[in-house]
């Protein structure tokens, strides 16, 4: 087990009693590994004895009134508007009200036909000022795992969630997958079976990952149209 | 339940779906700083409060789905990061805002509330380590927020998330190694 590895571990407060006595053995030999928790312990408390914000004063109570009115609850009221509208009546026509509401109907329409053609322009327009999507770059990942049944890939690109980026196998033992990336540095690895947790062999630059392992480094540099 | 003894959050969704509105202002109330905490850490304070009302809202929509089973803190959580997810989604290009004056309005109020311990370092480190977690990418903010701001163990943060532990563990050592990087140089300013 790397010492990376040993001291998130005991971040995490997960060290087992054999693990103890080697960190404490490491800590004792190195001295930037002191360093190394003590920076990450000050970070930690840090965290934990940030401000909690205050609650607003009325919080809880805005929250009730807006869940939970005292007053009949909307869908009463609009039964009881429903019903208002429904309800037989008599209407009483003379010729000069039936062309007032003719005419009332005839601008109705034409305000809303002038009103929909101004909405159109304006979706034309605010469509036109659209931001460009940001330019990326297709890379292609490839591992050979000969006996894996599930390869996956986890890293920057996906916030380490290999369920996001699985590969396909070729036929020779391979496995690989084309990612569509903006330019950018990214860390990864490959996850075989669900479980193991290993380094692109094939990659040009290699970083400890602090659990023991190494993530690969990917340098995507601004697109040229080919594939890396 | 003991007779005199402050109902658990089980009792009070149940008041709460029987319509009583007491019983669901002491669920607010009891849970509301921590909705709060995390939508301030995920968010800053400009939309903070506005999203841990709409997870409350959400909550009592969904109260009837509730699983008795779980906690209900777990199931807020889900509801609040949900919330910060979206509203994540729905600023400009996606960008994070890195207002200065959320960090800052904290970091005084930390002042204001300890005043006995007033300690120049601890004050900066928190206006910087606010600053600094805000900066993070979102998938990291969220898991370092719930793991080490609300102090959540990996098992809940996984429920929360919908994440597998080896997955949240990378996010919060990379959130980790991301601020110790940024809070370097005030290392170096002590030394």
């Amino acid at each position: 087990m790397t010492h990376e590895h040993l001291v998130q571990r005991f971040v995490d407060q997960e060290l087992s009693a054999e693990e103890r006595i080697q960190f404490v053995v490491a800590l004792g030999r190195d001295e930037s590994l002191r360093e190394r928790v003590v920076e990450l312990e000050r970070l930690v408390l840090g965290a934990s004895r940030l401000a909690r914000p205050r609650v607003p004063q009325g919080f809880a109570v805005n929250v009730v009134n807006e869940t939970m009115p005292s007053v009949p609850p909307v869908a009463a009221k609009r039964n009881r508007l429903l019903d208002r509208l429904w309800a037989p009546r008599a209407f009483h026509w003379n010729q000069a009200g039936a062309a007032a509401v003719a005419c009332l109907l005839l601008l109705a329409v034409g305000a809303g036909v002038v009103q929909a053609l101004r909405w159109r322009t304006a979706s034309v327009v605010a469509s036109s000022g659209e931001r460009a999507a940001p330019a990326v770059v297709l890379v292609r990942l490839v591992v050979v795992q000969p006996g894996a049944r599930v390869v996956q890939a986890a890293g920057d690109f996906n916030g380490w969630n290999p369920s996001q980026t699985p590969l396909e196998p070729t036929a020779d033992g391979a496995w690989t997958v084309t990612l569509p990336l903006e330019p950018g540095r990214y860390e990864y690895q490959f996850v075989v079976d669900g479980e193991q947790w290993i380094g692109d062999p094939f990659a040009a630059e290699q970083s400890d990952d602090g659990f023991g392992s190494r993530n690969a480094v990917l340098d995507v540099r601004p697109p040229s149209g080919d594939v890396l | 339940m003991i007779p005199g003894a402050a109902p658990d959050d089980a009792s009070l969704v149940r008041a709460s779906l029987a319509g009583d509105r007491e019983a669901f202002a002491v669920l607010v109330s009891r849970h509301a700083q921590s909705v709060l905490s995390v939508t301030t850490r995920m968010l800053g304070t400009a939309d903070a409060e506005d999203v841990a009302q709409e997870t409350f809202v959400s909550a009592y929509k969904a109260l009837a789905g509730f699983q008795f089973t779980a906690k209900f803190s777990t199931w807020l959580y889900r509801i609040a990061v949900n919330k910060c997810h979206d509203a994540l989604r729905t600023r400009r290009g996606g960008m994070v805002s890195l207002d200065s004056e959320d960090g800052e309005e904290l970091a005084w109020k930390a002042l204001e509330d300890d005043a006995p311990r007033r300690d120049l370092d601890r004050i900066e480190l928190a206006w910087e380590l606010d600053r600094s977690i805000q900066a993070l990418p979102p998938l990291y903010r969220e898991s370092f927020v719930l793991k080490h701001v609300e102090g959540l163990g990996y098992d809940e943060m996984s429920e929360i998330l919908g994440i597998n532990r080896d997955t949240l563990k990378m996010r919060v050592y990379k959130a980790r190694t991301l601020l110790c990087r940024s809070l370097a140089h005030l290392e170096g300013a002590r030394r």
